[in-house]
C-alpha cells in the first residue's frame, strides 16, 4: 500500500512537473515571444487545472508520508518558500494582466520572475535529493549556501529551469498560431540543446564523485539514457518541424527528474547519500489511515484523470484565450 | 522576537488574509451560479441577455477574486511542513487525511472546473457551462469542509488514540463528523453567503445612487443580493449561538475568560487534566472578537430585514442615503468574520492540538534569520495581493458591466488602443 501511495506521489509530481512545468515554460519565454496575449492564451485554459497538481502533491504528502512532509519542507526552507514566492507573483500576474489597463510592463516582469524562480529552485531540489541531504540524528535538516551552491545542485538548477523553457517552447510550437509557432520551434532547439549541455555537466560531476549519489544507480542509467533520448528527440523533432512528437519527448524529458528521485533512490524518499536516508516506510503515515485514504484513491485518481482529459479534449483546438 | 512569535506571526497573518479572499469567493460563487442558471433558463431574448451580462460582470469580480485566493491558498497548503513539523510528527497520521482529501476531492475538481468554466463561453454547450459552475460552487464548499475537518481536529481531538507520543487514527467518521467541524461549516457558509449577499447588494445599489443606465441588470442583482444577506445573516446568528454549548464543553476556558467569570476555577481544573501549565486568555481579545461578530451580525440582519420590505417599488435605492448605507456595509462581514477566526483560534491556545500538542511543541528547527524573512516576505505580499485585489475589484465594480472581459470573445477595443505596442 505504500508503494501504491508513493507511485501516487510520483504521478502527482510529474504531472506537476509535465504541466505546470510547461507553464513556468511559458512564462520564462514570456518575453521573446512577439505576441505575448497569444502565447500566454495558448496556456490558458489549462492553467488553473495544471497548478493544482502541485497543490494535490502537498497534500498526498501531508496525508500519506507526513514524516517525509515535515522534514523535507523545514529542511528545504529557503528554497520552499522562494518556490511558493515566485508561484504567487507568477499566478497572479498571468491571470490579472489584462485587469488593469496600465501597468503591462510591471505584469510581465513579475510573469518572468514568476516562472523563473521557482523553476530554477525545483531545479535545485531535484539536485538536493539527487546528492542527499545532511539529516541529523533526530530527522530533520537544514540546507544553507554550503549545499546549494555546489557545481553539481547549481547545474541542476540550470538545467531544469532550461528543460522547462525548452518544454513551454514545445507547447507553444504546438498550440500557438503559425508565426509565434516558428519563433517557439527556433527557440526552443536552442534551449533543448541548452538544457542538454546543462545535464551533460550535471552527468559528468556525478561521473567525478562529486554529483549525484544515487542508491539505485542500475535504476538510474536508463532513466539518464531516456533523459538523453528524449532531448535528442526533442531537438531532431523541433528542427524538422515535427510538433507532437517534439511535445511528446519534452514531455517525457520533463519526467525523468521525478523519477531520477523516486526511482534511483527508492527505498529512499529523502537520502542522505547512496543507501542511507528516510526510507518510504518510515516516511508513511499509520497503516489504518493509508487503508481509508486508498479507498477514496481508487475512485478520485481516475475521476481526476477523466475531468483533466476532458478539459484538455474540450481546449484542444488551437486557439488564443480572450481573458488571460 | 523569538521564532515561535515569529511563525505564529507567519500563520495568523497569511492565514487571515487568505479568509478574507477565501469569504469573497465562497459568498459569490453560489450567486453568480444562481445568475447563470437563470441566464441559460430564460426564454425571452433581451432578458436573457441582460441576466447573460450580469453573469458576466459578477462572475468577473468573482475570479479577479478567486486569482489572489488560490495562488495564496497554494501557500497555506505548504505552511504545515514549514514552520509546524511538530505537528505533522505527532499528528500526521490523522491530520494530514483531510488535508489529501480536500486536495483530491475538491481543490483539483474547484480548479479544472474553473478553467473550463472561464474559457467556455460561447465554446461548451449551455447546460455543460452551467453545470460547470455548480461544480466550481459545489468543490467550494467541499473545500472548506475539509479544512474545517482538519481545523475541527485542532479544536476538538476526535477519532483517534495516542500511541508512543503519536496518535492513530481509530475512528475515521468520528472524524469527519466532528461536531466542531459541522457547526463552524454551517456558521462559515452563512458568514460567506452574508457576505457575498452584502457584496452584490452594496454594488448594486452605488450604482442606482449614481444613476445607472442598466436598470435591469442591477435590479436583478439588488434584489438577489438583499434576498440572500437577509437569509443568511438571520441563520448565522443562529448558528452562532449554537457553538456555545459545545464550547462550554470542549474549550471551558475560552468562554470563562470571553465572559470573565470563573477563570482561576477553570484554570484549576485544566491544571488538574493536563498537568502545569498557563491555561488563560487573553479575555479583551476575545471579548472584541465576538462583540464584532454579534454587533455586526444584528446590524446587518436588521438592516437587509428592513431592505427586502424596501425592494417593493425599488424604495430602497430611490433615496439615495439608503442606498449608500447599502454600499457602506460591504466591509463589515469580512470585520465580523475575522473577528471569528480570531476568536476561535486565539481560544485556542496555548494548543495546537486541544489537550495534547502545544503550540511551542510543534514549531519545526528553523532558524530565526529565516523564519523573520520568510515572515516579512509572506506578508508583504499577501498584503499586497490584498490592495491589488481590493483596487482592481473596487475598479470594475464601479466601472460596471461595460468593462467586463470575462467571456467576451474578442479582446475588447479599447484594450487594443491603450496597448500599441503589443
Ligand atoms: C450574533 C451573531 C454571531 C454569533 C453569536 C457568533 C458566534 C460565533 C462563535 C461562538 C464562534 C466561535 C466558535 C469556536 O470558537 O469554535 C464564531 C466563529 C466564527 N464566526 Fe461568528 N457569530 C456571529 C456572527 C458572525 C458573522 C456576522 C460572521 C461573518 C459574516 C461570523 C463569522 C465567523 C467565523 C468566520 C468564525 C470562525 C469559524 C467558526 O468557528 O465557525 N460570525 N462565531
Amino acid at each position: 500500500m505504500q508503494t501504491f501511495w508513493l507511485a501516487l506521489l510520483g504521478l502527482l509530481l510529474s504531472g506537476y512537473f509535465v504541466l505546470g512545468g510547461y507553464d513556468l515554460g511559458v512564462q520564462l519565454l514570456h518575453s521573446f515571444m512577439k505576441d505575448r496575449d497569444a502565447a500566454l492564451g495558448a496556456m490558458a485554459p489549462f492553467f488553473l487545472g495544471n497548478e493544482v497538481w502541485l497543490v494535490a502533491f502537498t497534500g498526498v504528502l501531508f496525508g500519506a508520508f507526513p514524516h517525509l512532509e515535515g522534514s523535507l519542507l523545514s529542511g528545504l526552507y529557503p528554497l520552499v518558500v522562494a518556490i511558493l514566492v515566485g508561484l504567487v507573483v507568477g499566478n497572479t500576474a498571468v491571470q490579472l494582466r489584462r485587469r488593469t489597463r496600465r501597468g503591462r510592463r510591471w505584469w510581465q516582469a513579475l510573469i518572468v520572475a514568476g516562472g523563473t524562480l521557482p523553476a530554477v529552485c525545483w531545479g535545485l531540489v531535484v539536485g538536493l535529493l539527487l546528492h542527499g541531504v545532511p539529516r541529523l540524528a533526530d530527522g530533520s535538516f537544514h540546507i544553507g549556501a554550503g549545499q546549494v551552491l555546489t557545481p553539481f545542485v547549481l547545474a541542476c538548477g540550470v538545467s531544469v529551469a532550461l528543460l522547462f523553457a525548452s518544454h513551454g517552447a514545445a507547447f507553444l510550437a504546438l498550440r500557438s498560431a503559425p508565426d509565434l509557432a516558428v519563433r517557439a520551434r527556433r527557440a526552443g532547439t536552442t534551449l533543448v540543446g541548452a538544457a542538454g549541455a546543462a545535464a551533460v555537466l550535471a552527468l559528468v560531476l556525478t561521473l567525478l564523485g562529486v554529483g549525484a549519489s544515487m542508491t539505485n544507480p542500475l535504476t538510474s542509467a536508463p532513466l539518464t539514457g531516456l533523459l538523453a533520448t528524449a532531448l535528442v528527440a526533442a531537438w531532431w523533432s523541433l528542427s524538422r518541424g515535427h510538433r507532437i512528437r517534439a511535445f511528446a519527448a519534452t514531455c517525457c524529458a520533463t519526467v525523468v527528474p521525478v523519477l531520477l528521485v523516486g526511482a534511483g533512490q527508492h527505498p529512499y524518499v529523502l537520502a542522505t547519500k547512496a543507501g542511507a536516508g528516510l526510507s518510504v516506510a518510515e516516511a508513511a503515515a499509520d497503516g489504518t489511515t493509508l487503508q481509508i485514504l486508498t479507498a477514496f484513491g481508487v475512485v478520485l485518481i481516475p475521476t481526476i484523470l477523466a475531468y483533466q482529459a476532458w478539459s484538455w479534449w474540450a481546449f484542444r483546438a488551437r486557439t488564443a484565450s480572450s481573458y488571460f | 522576537m523569538s521564532a515561535a512569535d515569529l511563525a505564529r506571526l507567519q500563520f495568523a497573518a497569511t492565514t487571515g488574509i487568505h479568509w478574507l479572499f477565501v469569504i469573497l469567493t465562497m459568498g459569490l460563487v453560489p450567486i453568480v451560479a444562481i445568475m447563470h442558471t437563470r441566464a441559460a433558463f430564460t426564454r425571452d431574448p433581451a432578458k436573457a441577455a441582460v441576466r447573460e451580462r450580469m453573469t458576466r460582470f459578477w462572475g468577473q469580480l468573482y475570479l479577479i477574486n478567486y486569482t489572489v485566493g488560490i495562488a495564496t491558498g497554494i501557500v497555506m497548503e505548504f505552511q504545515f511542513g514549514l514552520s509546524w513539523s511538530g505537528l505533522s510528527k505527532f499528528a500526521g497520521n490523522v491530520f494530514g487525511a483531510p488535508l489529501a482529501l480536500e486536495t483530491l476531492i475538491a481543490f483539483f475538481a474547484e480548479s479544472t472546473f474553473l478553467g473550463m468554466w472561464i474559457f467556455g463561453w460561447g465554446r461548451l454547450r449551455r447546460g455543460v457551462h452551467v453545470t460547470l459552475i455548480w461544480l466550481v460552487a459545489l468543490t467550494a464548499y467541499a473545500s472548506a469542509y475539509w479544512i474545517l475537518v482538519a481545523n475541527g481536529f485542532m479544536q476538538q481531538p476526535v477519532g483517534y488514540q495516542v500511541r508512543d507520543g503519536a496518535a492513530y487514527l481509530t475512528d475515521f467518521a468520528a472524524l469527519v463528523t466532528n461536531p466542531s467541524a459541522l457547526i463552524a461549516l454551517a456558521h462559515v457558509t452563512l458568514a460567506a453567503l452574508t457576505t457575498g449577499g452584502v457584496f452584490v447588494a452594496g454594488v448594486s445599489a452605488y450604482h442606482f445612487a449614481r444613476d445607472a443606465k442598466e436598470t435591469d441588470l442591477f435590479r436583478g442583482s439588488l434584489r438577489l443580493g438583499v434576498w440572500v444577506a437577509m437569509l443568511a445573516s438571520f441563520f448565522v446568528i443562529i448558528v452562532g449561538d449554537m457553538q456555545f454549548p459545545l464550547l462550554r464543553r470542549t474549550q471551558p476556558m475560552k468562554i470563562a475568560a470571553m465572559d470573565d467569570s470563573g477563570v482561576a476555577q477553570v484554570q484549576a481544573q485544566l491544571l488538574q487534566q493536563y498537568g502545569p501549565g498557563d491555561y488563560t486568555l487573553p479575555g479583551e481579545w476575545l471579548r472584541v472578537s465576538m462583540d464584532a461578530m454579534t454587533i455586526i451580525g444584528n446590524t446587518i440582519s436588521t438592516i437587509t430585514l428592513i431592505a427586502v420590505i424596501l425592494l417593493w417599488k425599488d424604495w430602497l435605492v430611490r433615496w439615495r442615503p439608503l442606498a449608500w448605507l447599502m454600499t457602506a456595509m460591504i466591509p463589515f462581514p469580512f470585520i465580523a468574520s475575522v473577528g471569528g477566526w480570531v476568536f476561535r483560534e486565539v481560544g485556542r491556545q496555548p494548543w495546537l492540538v486541544y489537550g495534547e500538542l502545544t503550540v511551542a511543541d510543534a514549531l519545526s528547527h528553523v532558524s530565526t534569520a529565516a523564519l523573520a524573512i520568510s515572515c516579512a516576505t509572506f506578508i508583504a505580499i499577501f498584503v499586497a495581493l490584498a490592495v491589488t485585489n481590493w483596487t482592481l475589484i473596487t475598479r470594475l465594480a464601479r466601472r460596471g458591466p461595460d468593462a467586463t472581459q470575462l467571456g467576451a470573445l474578442q479582446p475588447l477595443a479599447e484594450d487594443k488602443q491603450t496597448v500599441p505596442a503589443f
